[in-house]
Protein backbone atom coordinates (compact mmCIF):
# COMPACT_ATOMS: atom_id res chain seq x y z
CA UNK A 1 0.00 0.00 0.00
CA UNK A 2 2.93 2.38 0.57
CA UNK A 3 3.88 1.98 -3.06
CA UNK A 4 0.30 2.67 -4.03
CA UNK A 5 0.24 5.82 -1.91
CA UNK A 6 3.52 7.02 -3.37
CA UNK A 7 2.23 6.46 -6.86
CA UNK A 8 -0.97 8.30 -6.08
CA UNK A 9 0.62 11.38 -4.60
CA UNK A 10 1.57 13.08 -7.87
CA UNK A 11 -1.84 12.24 -9.30
CA UNK A 12 -3.56 13.72 -6.30
CA UNK A 13 -1.34 16.77 -6.40
CA UNK A 14 -2.16 17.40 -10.03
CA UNK A 15 -5.86 16.89 -9.43
CA UNK A 16 -5.76 19.32 -6.56
CA UNK A 17 -3.72 21.86 -8.43
CA UNK A 18 -1.01 21.68 -5.79
CA UNK A 19 1.93 24.02 -5.85
CA UNK A 20 4.20 23.86 -8.90
CA UNK A 21 7.36 23.26 -6.90
CA UNK A 22 6.09 20.05 -5.37
CA UNK A 23 5.49 18.55 -8.79
CA UNK A 24 8.71 19.99 -10.10
CA UNK A 25 10.99 18.64 -7.41
CA UNK A 26 9.45 15.20 -7.85
CA UNK A 27 10.66 15.16 -11.47
CA UNK A 28 13.10 12.36 -12.19
CA UNK A 29 15.46 14.62 -14.10
CA UNK A 30 16.84 17.83 -12.76
CA UNK A 31 20.10 19.47 -13.73
CA UNK A 32 19.46 22.55 -11.61
CA UNK A 33 22.51 23.95 -9.89
CA UNK A 34 25.71 25.85 -10.43
CA UNK A 35 28.14 24.25 -12.85
CA UNK A 36 31.77 25.15 -13.41
CA UNK A 37 33.89 24.21 -16.40
CA UNK A 38 37.31 23.13 -15.12
CA UNK A 39 40.58 23.41 -17.03
CA UNK A 40 40.44 19.71 -17.89
CA UNK A 41 36.73 19.75 -18.73
CA UNK A 42 36.97 20.33 -22.48
CA UNK A 43 37.29 17.65 -25.14
CA UNK A 44 37.41 19.56 -28.40
CA UNK A 45 38.62 17.81 -31.55
CA UNK A 46 39.49 19.86 -34.61
CA UNK A 47 36.52 20.55 -36.87
CA UNK A 48 36.54 19.29 -40.47
CA UNK A 49 35.74 22.45 -42.33
CA UNK A 50 34.12 22.59 -45.73
CA UNK A 51 36.56 23.30 -48.58
CA UNK A 52 34.54 26.44 -49.23
CA UNK A 53 35.80 27.97 -45.99
CA UNK A 54 38.77 30.19 -46.85
CA UNK A 55 41.40 31.71 -44.54
CA UNK A 56 39.87 35.11 -45.28
CA UNK A 57 36.49 33.92 -43.99
CA UNK A 58 38.10 32.58 -40.83
CA UNK A 59 39.95 35.87 -40.37
CA UNK A 60 36.70 37.79 -40.75
CA UNK A 61 35.10 35.73 -38.00
CA UNK A 62 38.10 36.37 -35.76
CA UNK A 63 37.66 40.10 -36.32
CA UNK A 64 34.04 39.79 -35.22
CA UNK A 65 35.25 38.20 -32.00
CA UNK A 66 37.72 41.00 -31.39
CA UNK A 67 35.07 43.62 -32.00
CA UNK A 68 32.51 41.87 -29.79
CA UNK A 69 34.94 41.68 -26.88
CA UNK A 70 36.13 45.26 -27.35
CA UNK A 71 32.60 46.70 -27.30
CA UNK A 72 31.06 44.41 -24.68
CA UNK A 73 28.61 42.95 -27.19
CA UNK A 74 26.41 40.04 -26.11
CA UNK A 75 28.56 37.02 -26.93
CA UNK A 76 25.83 34.44 -27.63
CA UNK A 77 26.25 30.78 -28.44
CA UNK A 78 28.49 28.89 -28.13
CA UNK A 79 30.55 31.25 -25.94
CA UNK A 80 27.77 31.56 -23.35
CA UNK A 81 28.59 27.99 -22.30
CA UNK A 82 32.23 28.85 -21.58
CA UNK A 83 32.64 32.28 -20.02
CA UNK A 84 35.13 31.27 -17.35
CA UNK A 85 32.63 31.44 -14.48
CA UNK A 86 29.94 28.99 -13.31
CA UNK A 87 26.67 28.54 -15.15
CA UNK A 88 23.48 28.80 -13.13
CA UNK A 89 21.07 26.23 -14.57
CA UNK A 90 17.51 26.20 -13.22
CA UNK A 91 14.84 23.80 -14.34
CA UNK A 92 11.17 24.63 -14.23
CA UNK A 93 8.07 22.99 -15.62
CA UNK A 94 7.95 25.07 -18.80
CA UNK A 95 11.60 25.76 -19.46
CA UNK A 96 15.18 25.45 -18.33
CA UNK A 97 17.07 28.70 -17.91
CA UNK A 98 20.85 28.92 -18.24
CA UNK A 99 22.30 32.07 -16.79
CA UNK A 100 26.04 32.52 -17.24
CA UNK A 101 27.88 34.54 -14.65
CA UNK A 102 28.82 37.20 -17.16
CA UNK A 103 27.57 40.67 -18.04
CA UNK A 104 27.76 39.90 -21.74
CA UNK A 105 26.29 36.40 -22.01
CA UNK A 106 22.56 36.43 -22.84
CA UNK A 107 20.32 34.21 -20.78
CA UNK A 108 19.42 30.98 -22.56
CA UNK A 109 15.85 29.67 -22.49
CA UNK A 110 15.45 25.97 -23.27
CA UNK A 111 11.74 25.36 -23.77
CA UNK A 112 10.33 22.10 -22.49
CA UNK A 113 6.75 23.00 -23.36
CA UNK A 114 6.92 22.86 -27.13
CA UNK A 115 8.20 20.32 -29.62
CA UNK A 116 8.77 22.54 -32.63
CA UNK A 117 10.80 25.62 -33.31
CA UNK A 118 9.23 29.04 -33.72
CA UNK A 119 8.33 29.56 -37.35
CA UNK A 120 11.20 31.12 -39.31
CA UNK A 121 8.91 33.84 -40.59
CA UNK A 122 8.17 34.82 -37.00
CA UNK A 123 11.44 34.32 -35.15
CA UNK A 124 14.06 37.03 -35.43
CA UNK A 125 17.45 35.27 -35.32
CA UNK A 126 19.45 35.84 -32.13
CA UNK A 127 22.90 35.06 -30.81
CA UNK A 128 21.36 32.32 -28.64
CA UNK A 129 18.87 30.98 -31.19
CA UNK A 130 15.59 29.23 -30.45
CA UNK A 131 16.06 26.21 -28.17
CA UNK A 132 13.61 23.40 -27.51
CA UNK A 133 14.36 20.56 -25.13
CA UNK A 134 13.11 17.14 -24.15
CA UNK A 135 14.29 14.16 -22.15
CA UNK A 136 15.43 10.93 -23.81
CA UNK A 137 16.00 8.54 -20.92
CA UNK A 138 18.60 10.15 -18.70
CA UNK A 139 19.67 12.64 -21.36
CA UNK A 140 18.31 16.12 -21.93
CA UNK A 141 18.38 16.81 -25.65
CA UNK A 142 18.39 20.48 -26.65
CA UNK A 143 17.84 21.45 -30.26
CA UNK A 144 18.69 24.98 -31.38
CA UNK A 145 18.23 26.83 -34.66
CA UNK A 146 17.59 30.47 -35.55
CA UNK A 147 21.09 31.79 -35.02
CA UNK A 148 22.14 35.30 -35.93
CA UNK A 149 25.37 35.08 -37.98
CA UNK A 150 26.86 38.56 -37.57
CA UNK A 151 26.53 39.46 -33.89
CA UNK A 152 28.57 38.52 -30.86
CA UNK A 153 31.26 35.86 -30.87
CA UNK A 154 30.46 33.49 -33.71
CA UNK A 155 33.53 31.26 -33.50
CA UNK A 156 32.95 27.64 -32.49
CA UNK A 157 35.43 25.64 -30.38
CA UNK A 158 37.56 23.42 -32.63
CA UNK A 159 37.01 25.59 -35.70
CA UNK A 160 34.16 26.93 -37.75
CA UNK A 161 31.62 29.55 -36.87
CA UNK A 162 27.94 30.14 -36.27
CA UNK A 163 25.84 30.94 -39.35
CA UNK A 164 22.15 31.42 -40.05
CA UNK A 165 21.93 27.82 -41.24
CA UNK A 166 23.66 26.33 -38.18
CA UNK A 167 21.86 23.61 -36.24
CA UNK A 168 23.08 22.78 -32.75
CA UNK A 169 22.12 19.69 -30.76
CA UNK A 170 23.26 19.47 -27.14
CA UNK A 171 23.00 16.36 -25.01
CA UNK A 172 23.11 16.97 -21.24
CA UNK A 173 23.69 14.04 -18.92
CA UNK A 174 24.55 13.81 -15.25
CA UNK A 175 27.57 11.66 -14.40
CA UNK A 176 29.25 10.52 -11.21
CA UNK A 177 26.19 10.59 -9.02
CA UNK A 178 25.16 14.02 -10.23
CA UNK A 179 28.44 15.76 -9.49
CA UNK A 180 29.44 16.10 -13.15
CA UNK A 181 27.34 17.43 -16.01
CA UNK A 182 28.40 16.27 -19.46
CA UNK A 183 27.27 18.39 -22.39
CA UNK A 184 27.95 17.06 -25.88
CA UNK A 185 27.63 19.72 -28.54
CA UNK A 186 27.08 18.81 -32.19
CA UNK A 187 27.00 21.52 -34.85
CA UNK A 188 25.59 20.64 -38.23
CA UNK A 189 26.02 23.17 -41.01
CA UNK A 190 26.98 22.08 -44.53
CA UNK A 191 28.02 25.62 -45.34
CA UNK A 192 30.80 25.38 -42.75
CA UNK A 193 31.49 21.75 -41.81
CA UNK A 194 32.20 18.69 -43.95
CA UNK A 195 30.77 16.50 -41.24
CA UNK A 196 28.88 17.39 -38.06
CA UNK A 197 31.30 18.85 -35.54
CA UNK A 198 31.06 17.45 -32.01
CA UNK A 199 32.84 18.27 -28.79
CA UNK A 200 32.16 17.75 -25.11
CA UNK A 201 32.35 19.92 -22.00
CA UNK A 202 32.22 18.35 -18.55
CA UNK A 203 31.11 20.74 -15.84
CA UNK A 204 31.64 20.16 -12.13
CA UNK A 205 28.79 20.86 -9.73
CA UNK A 206 29.62 23.81 -7.52
CA UNK A 207 29.13 23.25 -3.81
CA UNK A 208 25.70 23.95 -2.28
CA UNK A 209 25.34 27.45 -0.92
CA UNK A 210 27.53 28.97 -3.60
CA UNK A 211 26.71 32.55 -4.47
CA UNK A 212 27.94 34.28 -7.61
CA UNK A 213 30.13 37.22 -6.76
CA UNK A 214 28.91 40.48 -8.31
CA UNK A 215 30.76 40.68 -11.58
CA UNK A 216 32.53 43.69 -12.99
CA UNK A 217 30.39 45.40 -15.56
CA UNK A 218 31.92 45.46 -19.01
CA UNK A 219 32.75 49.06 -19.82
CA UNK A 220 33.35 49.79 -23.50
CA UNK A 221 34.32 53.37 -22.68
CA UNK A 222 37.13 52.41 -20.32
CA UNK A 223 40.07 53.79 -22.26
CA UNK A 224 42.71 51.76 -20.47
CA UNK A 225 40.81 48.58 -21.21
CA UNK A 226 40.30 49.65 -24.81
CA UNK A 227 44.01 50.30 -25.27
CA UNK A 228 44.82 46.88 -23.85
CA UNK A 229 42.38 45.12 -26.17
CA UNK A 230 43.38 47.05 -29.26
CA UNK A 231 46.90 45.67 -29.00
CA UNK A 232 45.42 42.43 -30.32
CA UNK A 233 44.19 43.90 -33.54
CA UNK B 1 12.88 33.06 8.39
CA UNK B 2 15.03 30.45 10.17
CA UNK B 3 17.25 28.31 7.98
CA UNK B 4 15.51 25.16 6.78
CA UNK B 5 12.01 26.38 7.57
CA UNK B 6 10.90 26.25 3.98
CA UNK B 7 11.93 22.65 3.60
CA UNK B 8 9.88 21.70 6.62
CA UNK B 9 6.92 23.36 4.99
CA UNK B 10 7.37 21.52 1.76
CA UNK B 11 7.98 18.23 3.48
CA UNK B 12 4.85 18.66 5.49
CA UNK B 13 2.89 19.10 2.29
CA UNK B 14 4.10 15.74 1.11
CA UNK B 15 3.91 13.94 4.42
CA UNK B 16 0.42 14.90 5.51
CA UNK B 17 -1.43 12.95 2.81
CA UNK B 18 0.59 9.81 3.63
CA UNK B 19 -0.54 10.07 7.23
CA UNK B 20 -4.11 10.30 6.04
CA UNK B 21 -3.54 7.32 3.84
CA UNK B 22 -2.93 5.17 6.94
CA UNK B 23 -6.07 6.57 8.46
CA UNK B 24 -8.38 5.54 5.66
CA UNK B 25 -6.53 2.34 4.71
CA UNK B 26 -8.48 0.06 7.09
CA UNK B 27 -11.75 1.60 6.07
CA UNK B 28 -11.01 1.16 2.43
CA UNK B 29 -10.00 -2.49 2.70
CA UNK B 30 -13.08 -3.30 4.73
CA UNK B 31 -15.55 -2.00 2.19
CA UNK B 32 -13.83 -2.04 -1.17
CA UNK B 33 -12.53 -5.21 -2.73
CA UNK B 34 -11.86 -4.08 -6.23
CA UNK B 35 -8.27 -2.82 -6.66
CA UNK B 36 -9.21 -0.39 -9.41
CA UNK B 37 -11.82 1.19 -7.17
CA UNK B 38 -9.19 1.47 -4.43
CA UNK B 39 -6.94 3.48 -6.73
CA UNK B 40 -9.69 5.82 -7.85
CA UNK B 41 -11.14 6.34 -4.41
CA UNK B 42 -7.76 6.90 -2.80
CA UNK B 43 -6.76 9.40 -5.44
CA UNK B 44 -9.98 11.32 -4.99
CA UNK B 45 -9.64 11.35 -1.23
CA UNK B 46 -6.06 12.54 -1.42
CA UNK B 47 -6.94 15.17 -3.95
CA UNK B 48 -9.85 16.36 -1.86
CA UNK B 49 -7.69 16.52 1.23
CA UNK B 50 -4.88 18.43 -0.44
CA UNK B 51 -7.23 20.63 -2.38
CA UNK B 52 -9.22 21.59 0.68
CA UNK B 53 -6.04 22.41 2.56
CA UNK B 54 -7.61 20.64 5.51
CA UNK B 55 -5.66 19.99 8.65
CA UNK B 56 -6.43 17.24 11.06
CA UNK B 57 -6.41 18.04 14.75
CA UNK B 58 -2.89 18.33 16.12
CA UNK B 59 -1.28 18.68 12.73
CA UNK B 60 0.68 21.63 11.42
CA UNK B 61 -1.24 24.51 9.86
CA UNK B 62 -1.50 24.58 6.10
CA UNK B 63 1.79 25.49 4.45
CA UNK B 64 1.75 28.50 2.15
CA UNK B 65 0.50 27.65 -1.30
CA UNK B 66 3.26 28.38 -3.77
CA UNK B 67 1.86 30.68 -6.44
CA UNK B 68 2.69 29.73 -10.01
CA UNK B 69 4.66 32.79 -11.02
CA UNK B 70 6.80 31.03 -13.61
CA UNK B 71 6.55 32.30 -17.13
CA UNK B 72 6.72 35.55 -19.05
CA UNK B 73 5.25 38.82 -17.82
CA UNK B 74 4.84 42.13 -19.59
CA UNK B 75 4.57 45.37 -17.64
CA UNK B 76 1.35 47.25 -18.20
CA UNK B 77 1.73 50.91 -19.03
CA UNK B 78 -0.16 52.86 -16.41
CA UNK B 79 1.21 56.18 -17.54
CA UNK B 80 0.99 58.48 -20.49
CA UNK B 81 2.77 56.26 -22.97
CA UNK B 82 6.32 57.38 -22.21
CA UNK B 83 8.81 55.98 -19.74
CA UNK B 84 8.58 59.05 -17.55
CA UNK B 85 4.81 59.08 -17.71
CA UNK B 86 4.57 55.73 -15.98
CA UNK B 87 6.92 56.82 -13.24
CA UNK B 88 4.96 60.04 -12.79
CA UNK B 89 2.03 57.97 -11.50
CA UNK B 90 4.07 56.73 -8.57
CA UNK B 91 3.68 58.53 -5.27
CA UNK B 92 6.66 60.81 -4.69
CA UNK B 93 9.29 59.65 -2.26
CA UNK B 94 9.51 61.57 0.98
CA UNK B 95 13.21 62.01 1.57
CA UNK B 96 15.01 63.14 4.68
CA UNK B 97 17.50 65.98 4.47
CA UNK B 98 20.23 63.38 4.08
CA UNK B 99 18.26 61.71 1.32
CA UNK B 100 17.72 64.96 -0.52
CA UNK B 101 21.37 65.88 -0.32
CA UNK B 102 22.64 62.48 -1.36
CA UNK B 103 24.56 62.73 -4.61
CA UNK B 104 24.07 59.75 -6.87
CA UNK B 105 27.28 58.95 -8.70
CA UNK B 106 25.81 56.30 -10.98
CA UNK B 107 27.90 53.22 -11.55
CA UNK B 108 30.99 55.06 -12.67
CA UNK B 109 30.18 54.95 -16.37
CA UNK B 110 27.72 57.79 -16.52
CA UNK B 111 25.01 55.50 -17.86
CA UNK B 112 22.33 57.98 -17.01
CA UNK B 113 23.08 61.51 -18.17
CA UNK B 114 23.42 64.28 -15.62
CA UNK B 115 19.97 65.10 -14.32
CA UNK B 116 18.37 62.20 -16.14
CA UNK B 117 14.98 61.08 -14.80
CA UNK B 118 14.93 63.83 -12.19
CA UNK B 119 12.98 66.48 -14.08
CA UNK B 120 9.30 66.65 -14.92
CA UNK B 121 7.77 64.03 -17.18
CA UNK B 122 8.57 64.59 -20.83
CA UNK B 123 5.84 65.50 -23.26
CA UNK B 124 4.94 63.16 -26.07
CA UNK B 125 7.13 63.94 -29.04
CA UNK B 126 9.79 65.60 -26.91
CA UNK B 127 13.27 64.22 -27.55
CA UNK B 128 15.61 63.45 -24.69
CA UNK B 129 18.77 61.47 -24.02
CA UNK B 130 18.25 58.37 -21.92
CA UNK B 131 21.71 56.85 -21.79
CA UNK B 132 25.32 57.20 -22.76
CA UNK B 133 25.31 54.23 -25.13
CA UNK B 134 27.04 51.74 -22.88
CA UNK B 135 25.50 48.28 -22.69
CA UNK B 136 24.62 46.79 -19.33
CA UNK B 137 23.19 43.37 -18.57
CA UNK B 138 19.75 44.93 -18.68
CA UNK B 139 20.31 46.92 -21.84
CA UNK B 140 21.29 50.49 -22.24
CA UNK B 141 19.21 51.86 -19.41
CA UNK B 142 20.46 49.53 -16.73
CA UNK B 143 17.08 49.13 -15.07
CA UNK B 144 18.03 46.05 -13.14
CA UNK B 145 15.38 46.27 -10.44
CA UNK B 146 12.44 48.05 -12.01
CA UNK B 147 11.29 46.27 -15.17
CA UNK B 148 10.99 48.43 -18.25
CA UNK B 149 9.02 47.72 -21.40
CA UNK B 150 10.78 44.43 -22.12
CA UNK B 151 9.27 41.28 -20.66
CA UNK B 152 10.43 39.65 -17.47
CA UNK B 153 10.62 35.90 -17.04
CA UNK B 154 10.27 34.17 -13.71
CA UNK B 155 11.43 30.64 -13.05
CA UNK B 156 10.73 28.98 -9.72
CA UNK B 157 13.03 26.21 -8.59
CA UNK B 158 13.41 24.78 -5.13
CA UNK B 159 16.53 26.68 -4.13
CA UNK B 160 16.23 29.80 -6.24
CA UNK B 161 13.74 31.90 -8.11
CA UNK B 162 15.23 33.52 -11.18
CA UNK B 163 13.98 36.78 -12.61
CA UNK B 164 15.55 37.28 -16.00
CA UNK B 165 15.05 39.71 -18.80
CA UNK B 166 15.73 39.61 -22.51
CA UNK B 167 19.47 40.13 -22.33
CA UNK B 168 22.37 38.98 -20.14
CA UNK B 169 22.22 38.66 -16.39
CA UNK B 170 19.28 38.48 -14.07
CA UNK B 171 18.21 38.45 -10.48
CA UNK B 172 18.35 35.40 -8.26
CA UNK B 173 16.26 35.09 -5.13
CA UNK B 174 17.71 32.58 -2.68
CA UNK B 175 14.84 30.52 -1.28
CA UNK B 176 16.73 28.24 1.10
CA UNK B 177 16.42 30.42 4.17
CA UNK B 178 19.91 31.88 4.06
CA UNK B 179 20.52 35.32 5.52
CA UNK B 180 22.01 38.31 3.78
CA UNK B 181 25.78 38.45 4.09
CA UNK B 182 27.52 41.11 6.13
CA UNK B 183 27.19 44.26 4.07
CA UNK B 184 30.76 45.19 4.96
CA UNK B 185 31.90 42.15 2.97
CA UNK B 186 29.39 42.38 0.12
CA UNK B 187 30.43 44.50 -2.86
CA UNK B 188 27.43 46.64 -3.86
CA UNK B 189 25.96 45.53 -7.17
CA UNK B 190 23.15 46.37 -9.56
CA UNK B 191 21.18 43.32 -8.41
CA UNK B 192 22.15 43.34 -4.74
CA UNK B 193 21.60 40.27 -2.57
CA UNK B 194 18.06 38.91 -2.54
CA UNK B 195 16.39 36.33 -0.35
CA UNK B 196 12.85 35.13 -0.88
CA UNK B 197 10.09 33.29 0.89
CA UNK B 198 6.47 32.40 0.24
CA UNK B 199 3.99 34.04 2.56
CA UNK B 200 0.34 33.28 2.06
CA UNK B 201 -0.09 33.36 -1.69
CA UNK B 202 2.70 35.85 -2.24
CA UNK B 203 6.41 35.70 -2.93
CA UNK B 204 8.26 38.12 -0.68
CA UNK B 205 11.76 39.15 -1.75
CA UNK B 206 14.11 41.23 0.36
CA UNK B 207 17.15 42.87 -1.20
CA UNK B 208 20.10 44.77 0.20
CA UNK B 209 23.56 45.55 -1.15
CA UNK B 210 22.46 47.61 -4.14
CA UNK B 211 24.73 50.24 -5.60
CA UNK B 212 23.97 53.85 -4.82
CA UNK B 213 21.44 55.17 -7.26
CA UNK B 214 18.09 56.71 -8.00
CA UNK B 215 14.77 55.04 -7.29
CA UNK B 216 11.49 55.54 -9.15
CA UNK B 217 9.41 58.41 -7.87
CA UNK B 218 12.37 60.55 -6.81
CA UNK B 219 13.77 58.09 -4.32
CA UNK B 220 17.38 57.18 -3.60
CA UNK B 221 19.10 54.00 -2.58
CA UNK B 222 22.37 52.89 -1.04
CA UNK B 223 23.71 49.46 -0.06
CA UNK B 224 22.04 49.64 3.37
CA UNK B 225 18.63 50.43 1.87
CA UNK B 226 16.24 47.50 2.16
CA UNK B 227 13.95 46.80 -0.76
CA UNK B 228 11.00 44.49 -0.11
CA UNK B 229 9.08 43.26 -3.13
CA UNK B 230 5.76 41.48 -2.89
CA UNK B 231 4.79 39.38 -5.91
CA UNK B 232 1.07 38.61 -5.96
CA UNK B 233 -1.12 37.06 -8.61
CA UNK B 234 -4.52 38.39 -9.55
CA UNK B 235 -7.22 37.89 -12.18
CA UNK B 236 -6.97 34.12 -11.95
CA UNK B 237 -3.22 34.13 -12.40
CA UNK B 238 -3.24 36.36 -15.46
CA UNK B 239 -2.02 39.47 -13.68
CA UNK B 240 1.00 39.96 -11.45
CA UNK B 241 1.45 42.89 -9.12
CA UNK B 242 4.87 43.67 -7.72
CA UNK B 243 4.75 46.09 -4.82
CA UNK B 244 8.05 47.79 -4.08
CA UNK B 245 8.84 49.10 -0.62
CA UNK B 246 12.10 50.99 -0.16
CA UNK B 247 12.98 51.38 3.48
CA UNK B 248 15.91 53.30 4.87
CA UNK B 249 15.41 55.65 7.84
CA UNK B 250 18.48 57.61 6.83
CA UNK B 251 17.12 58.41 3.39
CA UNK B 252 13.33 58.25 3.77
CA UNK B 253 10.88 59.93 6.11
CA UNK B 254 8.64 56.92 5.58
CA UNK B 255 8.98 53.82 3.37
CA UNK B 256 8.62 54.64 -0.30
CA UNK B 257 6.00 52.37 -1.88
CA UNK B 258 4.82 51.93 -5.45
CA UNK B 259 3.72 49.05 -7.63
CA UNK B 260 3.84 47.72 -11.15
CA UNK B 261 1.24 45.49 -12.73
CA UNK B 262 2.11 42.86 -15.32
CA UNK B 263 0.13 40.75 -17.74
CA UNK B 264 0.99 37.08 -18.16
CA UNK B 265 2.31 36.23 -21.59
CA UNK B 266 0.67 33.33 -23.44
CA UNK B 267 1.94 29.85 -22.62
CA UNK B 268 3.58 29.49 -26.03
CA UNK B 269 5.35 32.84 -25.96
CA UNK B 270 9.13 33.04 -25.78
CA UNK B 271 11.85 35.45 -24.72
CA UNK B 272 13.21 37.77 -27.33
CA UNK B 273 16.87 38.65 -27.12
CA UNK B 274 17.74 42.30 -26.96
CA UNK B 275 20.81 43.56 -28.79
CA UNK B 276 23.15 46.26 -27.67
CA UNK B 277 26.25 47.54 -29.42
CA UNK B 278 28.10 50.39 -27.79
CA UNK B 279 30.12 50.92 -30.96
CA UNK B 280 26.95 51.96 -32.76
CA UNK B 281 26.62 55.76 -32.54
CA UNK B 282 22.89 55.57 -33.23
CA UNK B 283 22.45 53.95 -29.88
CA UNK B 284 23.49 57.11 -28.07
CA UNK B 285 20.93 59.27 -29.77
CA UNK B 286 17.71 60.50 -28.32
CA UNK B 287 14.51 58.61 -28.00
CA UNK B 288 11.48 60.38 -29.39
CA UNK B 289 8.31 58.96 -27.91
CA UNK B 290 5.62 58.60 -30.55
CA UNK B 291 2.87 61.15 -30.67
CA UNK B 292 -0.12 60.03 -28.66
CA UNK B 293 -3.45 59.58 -30.37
Amino acid sequence: MRKLAAALLPVAAILAGADPLAAQTAAPHDISGYWELPVDGRFVPRARLSPRITPAMIEAEARKTTKAIRWCNWVGMPTTMDVGRPLNIRQGAREIVIMAESPVAPVRHLYLNRKTHIDKDTFDPTTSGDSIAHWEGDTLVVDTTGFEPTKGITEIPGGGFRTASAHLVERYRLLRNGTVLSVKFTWTDPSVFQTPHSYEFRYQRVEKGYEPWPYQLCDPFDQERAAFLEQRQ
Amino acid sequence: MPAGKKYDRYNSMLVVPVRMHHRFRALMWRHVMNARRVVVAAALLLATFIGSGGTAAGQQPEPPRVPDLSGGWLRLDSGSGSFDGTVAKHPPAELTAAGRSMVVPGDGRNLIPQGGFTGPAKQAGEAYIVNSGACTPEGTGGSAINPNSTAIFLLQSKDEVLMVREGPGGRRFYMDGRAHPDLAKLPPSMYGHSTGRYEGNALIVETVGLTEGNVQGGGKRRPETRLTERFELGSGGKRLTITYTWDDPVLYVRPHIYEYVFERLPEDSYAFETWCDASDPLQRQSIVPPKQQ
